[in-house]
């Protein structure tokens, strides 16, 4: 039995798993909601390495595919690295040093998830906590276009809604929410106060939110984005009445009509409320890494995501150099996805522009980028194949563990691999 | 006036990364030594003369008496008149992203469409755009507080989002419609919509936007009084307000935030 | 490896400028050399390495910095070299960037001045990726809510256990307090106003934590002292809060040659008036008490004008900062130990305020008598970036210099302060003990800081004669051959040629390994037990810092057994 296991599937990073194993096979998983428990017992696996010949996936050495990987990358003039969000911190470490080295693009998929927050945080800033702080203190929470019931399933229990803590012995009793949603989600149902309001309205109601907080009410029109009036008072009054409130935001807000000018005005909220009563904000980060990857990148080049090397120094500027700008406007020419499945996840222009170009796949599963894949090289599971670091959605970093040995090599190692390779090529040219 | 022109001598997959195509640096130079001016394309270094074809009058001029002429097809081609002072840039076609930036004087006039991030922190000259242009006209880097501080900037066709954000001075007129947020945290910048706008000046601290259109209009604006300019009825709105901003807004109509 | 016939500054071993060679083997000082490379250092400025001891280069906050401020790290851009990688930033560098540019002005040590238990893992993550300089962090535990219940429980014992427990699990350094109480307060959104005003909810003031914390430490025989950031920090008026806290510590007594107390950054804690329109400096009222109290020592904190990113864990100061300047504003509490704040800001010639911060600054370094006492700091990247040092010690080294700035500066500057009138201008020892044997005995790092036999190699070369530069009035010659190295070199090791790196060592880490009594340990992990199952978000067996994260370690051993 192993104990205290990391989760790796949501930016909960949950650090409690119990995992049985019996014969270097994992037979049971305890404490785990049911995302997390099927992504640790695994499911079907990338069996060997695959290279792309006459239009055929077929199965390969890692020598072969390590060659050709390399290759890709070297050859090409904008090479895009991007993913990142299911593993460690050690592979963003070579990732970004692999990225530096071919000149390339690298991003990582928060690019089509909170992207768009950390646009946000650099207009304004970030009041924030980690979660434990809310567990321990707050006494209102906003969901606000985030429907953890769903998303993350042991978000509340363990830190927000429904965590008791030091100030908060009566858990959800003790406490108000309140979810803005465009529906009523499981998390709407469950909460004191629920402000429906129109798709893509976020920013023009948090500006009413922030005026009848200032006191400025009687400006604010009778009806906002379909939401009356009184309702927004009465949920800026439960806000400054707060002892110590929460805003916890989804794609909801970023992915709407007014992306990170959404988040911009939420921070300027939260900051406003600062001013009576004690207030934080996060972002509802979805995979259980993509926040580590904007640690890494951001330590060792400055800028947390899209960062473009191809004329050797750090140049950052989402919009234009991130995954889904250099692929819809068709400007890379090779792509390397590392633990993630962007076919899945991207616009259809986007996934247009990644059929017409040599893509290399490093995933310990088959998906639909998978079949589009030129060169594909499984990898062993990180947290339960493989440790290292991963930040949780709230920046704490913790250690995953390793439960089961693995016959495939870990990212990091395949990264390395792909490295050497590359700099020898650099060497004969 | 010395004339230069330059065409793309195929078409470009990768951008091209091209900031020194400019009055200030071609002026001294003869064609076959702006031929070897150093461009990028993606992670490749290379001389302009690889990817284009250059042409024109041999002799050097000033700056202020250089035309560089842009022929073909230039929409992938980046920072083309960055941080210019003089001179002139003519694209006959389509310019991309980052034309102008930083410029403090000369004039781009383009043809075509501009890519995003046009004129970004520019500081003075004037830049024409016939066509459309992208988003973040005349908008700052990434965190700056000020974007656009002085010059001029004009769109016929219609611009894209964040038209003038964090805008510092300076003018900017769209004959056609502005996507979302124009005039984003305004700092004292002049924005001018000939059509429609969503949701204009929020945040904006100083300075004034006119919608000659049909706008969204923040609920953190105060709707002050209807007036007559250049015999246009516009309703007239104080903002932005959640940043007891002293902007001044104008619109021809409001569309309906409350439905 | 011989350095020939430099001009040698090591004031701890009492040479004081003379010609002399220095040998290093194996990375260390010693009486003679073997072999190796020969360098040349005749009319040239021979120092030990410089050491920084108290600069926020990794972590959480230093992090939140750079995310939030992409213009930043848009300024002072390299691109890669076949030996380096790129740089960005000049307020929030990169990891290697802060290396690179340490090493280039001659500095050999950084430690970073604050990190959480908590969030340790991370500040390694960065100390790792800080090239080329020796490192260590100072863990923070002035409102951490086992502390702030051994001081209301008045169990001293304990408290030194858990403190001991503190540096092992944050593999840190020293004990750093922060705003004691302030940030625990700030988790309501409160703060306390005075070294007196109780915590809520806990009971316990400022002046006990403080008292508690530096007993613990020299219960511990801890090599560096508590390292204080005080309440009021950043407050017109706070300095009688300074002088109240250090009157109020004088009974304790060191363990170890060394202070019993360094506050830190004093220019933020040196301040006057009644609000800012009458804000002045109070510099010499701090450096009067510290001529008389030679047990305190401190550090700068010097402002220097243009673009900085503030970062503290005093959370409710940033507020107010953030608030006041119309700023970006970051925040992060940290679950039972602590609150942070980030907020960028321009210091302008012509605010009164800045130039009066300024002034304080240079006032504190000149005004105590003693180098030994005040250490040369900008509290990086508050006061401003670290890369200013060698516009720092130019300050420090002549007064025509001084007066040249005060003429671009806010009258206020010269109005609300003694400096027009300090005539003192350091020499080359002072120099040599506020920015290397000062700083290395105030930390307690005995290899450090000095080039007697058994020290660490580290050297720095500087292309400056003192024979025939008077620093007095060739203070931009001085500043250009600060700002590049001839020569540093690190354990031995070539590592700056002419300003440019050329080797890219990776550097150690210091922590320390206090050891208690073994019934001390079992109460603390008693309560631990308790904390993490009804208040931490996380499990105890994955809060301590694995060995993983610290892969060149320089333990240091301490404690009561």
């Amino acid at each position: 039995m192993a104990e205290d296991v990391l989760c790796p599937f949501c930016g909960c990073l949950c650090d409690d798993i119990k995992v049985e194993v019996e014969n270097d096979q994992i037979v049971g998983v305890k404490r785990a909601c049911k995302l997390g428990s099927s992504k640790i017992r695994g499911h079907e696996r990338t069996k060997a390495p695959m290279v792309r010949k006459d239009e055929e996936l077929v199965e390969t050495s890692y020598e072969e595919a390590y060659d050709r990987a390399a290759k890709i990358l070297k050859d090409a003039k904008r090479p895009l690295l991007y993913g990142w969000c299911s593993t460690v911190c050690e592979t963003h470490k070579k990732g970004i040093l692999l990225a530096e080295e071919v000149g390339g693009v690298i991003d990582s998929t928060a690019t089509v998830c909170h992207g768009p927050s950390i646009i946000g945080i650099e207009e304004k800033g970030l009041a924030g906590s980690t979660l434990g702080q809310i567990k321990n203190r707050a006494d209102l929470i906003v969901f606000w276009g985030a429907n953890p019931a769903e998303a993350h399933p042991r978000h509340t229990l363990r830190y927000s809604s429904n965590s008791t803590g030091m100030f908060t012995p009566d858990g959800r009793k003790g406490r108000k929410v309140i979810v803005v949603d465009v529906r009523e989600t499981r998390t709407a149902k469950n909460a004191d106060k629920f402000l429906l309001i129109k798709p893509g309205t976020d920013y023009e109601v948090i500006s009413a939110l922030r005026m009848i907080v200032a006191g400025k009410g009687e400006i604010v029109p009778e009806k906002v984005a379909g939401v009356a009036k009184s309702d927004l008072e009465e949920a800026a009054e439960m806000m400054k009445a707060a002892r110590f409130g929460a805003i916890l935001f989804g794609l909801g807000m970023t992915h709407s009509r007014g992306r990170y000018k959404n988040v911009d005005n939420a921070l300027s909220l939260v900051a406003d409320l600062n001013g009576f009563t004690k207030f934080v904000v996060m972002a509802m980060r979805g995979h259980y890494n993509v926040a580590g990857f904007g640690q890494v990148c951001a330590w060792e080049t400055g800028f947390p995501m899209s960062v473009d090397f191809s004329r050797g120094a750090p140049y950052f500027n989402p919009g234009e150099t991130a995954a889904c700008d250099l692929l819809a406007k068709r400007e890379a020419d090779a792509m390397m996805v590392v633990a993630a499945d962007p076919v899945s996840n991207f616009p259809r222009a986007t996934v247009e522009g990644m059929a017409e170009i040599p893509v290399i796949q490093i995933d310990p599963f088959p998906n639909p980028t998978t079949l589009l894949a030129d060169v594909v090289i499984p990898s062993a599971v990180c947290g339960v194949e493989a440790e290292g670091t991963a930040y949780r959605m709230d920046g704490l970093s913790l250690r995953m563990k390793k439960v089961v040995d693995s016959p495939y090599p870990t990212d990091e190692a395949i990264i390395q691999n792909i490295l050497d390779r590359v700099r020898r090529l650099g060497d004969d040219n | 006036m010395r004339k230069i022109v330059i065409v793309p001598r195929r078409e470009f997959r990768v951008p091209v990364e091209a900031e020194r195509i400019s009055p200030d640096v071609f002026a001294p130079l003869a064609i076959e030594e702006i031929g070897k001016i150093e461009v990028w394309e993606g992670n490749r270094k290379t001389a302009l003369s690889d990817l284009f074809e250059v042409s024109g009058d041999d002799v050097p001029a000033k700056p202020e008496e250089t035309l560089i002429s842009l022929s073909g097809d230039f929409s992938k081609v980046k920072r083309v008149g960055e941080n210019m002072t003089r001179g002139r840039i003519a694209a006959e076609g389509d310019l991309g992203m980052h034309a102008g930036n930083g410029m403090s004087g000369g004039e781009i006039e383009i043809e075509g469409r501009a890519g995003d991030w046009l004129g970004r922190e520019m500081r003075g000259g004037k830049i024409t755009v016939l066509g459309e242009a992208g988003d973040y006209v005349g908008a700052g880097y990434r965190g700056e507080s000020c974007g656009m501080r002085g010059g001029e900037i004009l769109i016929e066709g219609s611009a894209g989002d964040y038209l003038g954000e964090h805008l510092c001075g300076g003018t900017i007129t769209v004959l056609g419609n502005a996507g979302d947020f124009p005039g984003i945290a305004n700092r004292g910048g002049v924005i001018t919509i000939g059509g429609n706008a969503h949701l204009p000046g929020a945040e904006m601290a100083s300075g004034t936007i006119t919608i000659k259109g049909r706008a969204k209009v923040l609920p953190s604006y105060q709707y002050l009084e209807t007036v007559e300019i250049d015999g246009l009825s516009l309703k007239k709105f104080f903002g932005d307000l959640v940043d007891n901003g002293k902007g001044e807004l104008y619109a021809a109509s409001v569309e309906d935030g409350g439905a | 490896m011989i350095i020939k016939g430099g001009f040698v500054c090591d004031p701890k071993n009492g040479i004081l400028g003379e010609e002399m060679d220095i040998c290093i083997e194996c990375g260390k000082i010693v009486e003679k050399s073997v072999g190796g490379d020969v360098i040349d250092a005749r009319g040239m400025l021979v120092l030990p390495g410089g050491v920084d001891a108290h600069a926020h280069i990794a972590g959480a906050k230093v992090n939140s910095g750079r995310i939030m401020r992409p213009e930043d790290g848009r300024r002072g851009i390299e691109p890669r070299t076949k030996l380096l990688r790129p740089s960005t930033g000049y307020t929030v560098p990169n990891c290697y960037a802060m290396g690179y540019r340490y090493a280039r002005l001659g500095y050999t040590t950084a430690f970073e001045a604050a990190t959480p238990i908590l969030e340790s893992r991370h500040t390694h993550e960065e100390l790792e990726e800080i090239p080329i300089v020796d490192k260590g962090a100072l863990t923070l535990f002035g409102n951490n809510w086992e502390v702030l219940e051994c001081v209301r429980d008045g169990d001293l014992e304990k408290l030194a256990a858990f403190v001991a427990w503190g540096l092992r699990a944050s593999r840190g350094y020293g004990v750093k307090v922060v705003n004691p109480g302030g940030g625990e307060a700030w988790g309501f959104g409160g703060n306390v106003k005075g070294i007196d005003d109780p915590v809520p909810n806990f009971g316990v003031t400022p002046r006990e934590i403080i008292r508690y914390l530096m007993r613990a430490n020299e219960i511990l025989g801890l090599p560096h002292s508590v390292h204080l950031h005080t309440n009021n920090l950043g407050k017109p008026g706070n300095y009688e809060t300074t002088l109240e806290t250090l009157k109020a510590v004088e009974d304790i007594t060191a363990s170890r040659d060394r202070q019993v107390l360094h506050v830190t950054h004093m220019q933020f804690s040196a301040y006057g008036g009644t609000g800012w329109r009458d804000f002045e400096s109070k510099a010499p009222e701090i450096a009067e008490y510290f001529n008389h109290h030679d047990q305190f020592t401190m550090d700068m904190g010097q402002l220097i004008f243009g673009s900085a990113t503030t970062m503290t864990a005093d959370a409710p100061l940033e507020y107010g900062n953030a608030r006041l300047l119309h700023a970006k504003w970051s925040n992060h509490d940290i679950e039972l130990e602590e609150s942070s704040g980030v907020v960028p800001l321009v210091y302008g010639r012509k605010m009164p305020i800045n130039a009066i911060q300024w002034a304080i600054g240079l006032e504190l370094a000149l005004l105590t008598k003693n180098p030994w006492q005040v250490i040369m700091t900008t509290d990086h990247p508050n006061g401003g970036p670290f890369v200013n040092y060698p516009e720092v010690v130019t300050l420090l080294m002549s007064r025509v210099k001084r007066e040249e700035e005060l003429k671009s500066l806010h009258e206020l500057a010269s109005k609300r302060s003694s400096l027009p009138s300090i005539e003192r201008e350091m020499d080359w020892n002072d120099i040599a003990i506020v920015t290397r044997a000062a700083p290395a005995r105030i930390l307690g790092l005995s290899e450090k800081g000095h080039l007697g036999v058994g020290a660490d190699g580290d050297v720095t070369i500087f292309d400056i004669n003192p024979a025939d530069v008077d620093p007095s009035k060739d203070h931009r010659k001085v500043k250009e051959a600060l700002a590049k190295a001839r020569y540093t070199i690190k354990a031995g090791e070539v590592v700056v040629r002419d300003g440019d790196i050329t080797a890219v060592p990776q550097g150690r880490t210091y922590w320390v390994d206090a050891s208690v009594p073994e019934d001390q340990a079992e109460k603390v992990r008693a309560d631990l037990v308790e904390k993490f199952a009804k208040y931490y978000s996380i499990q105890m067996s994955n809060y301590m810092v694995q060995d993983a994260y610290v892969t060149h370690p320089r333990v240091v051993k301490a404690g009561v057994i």
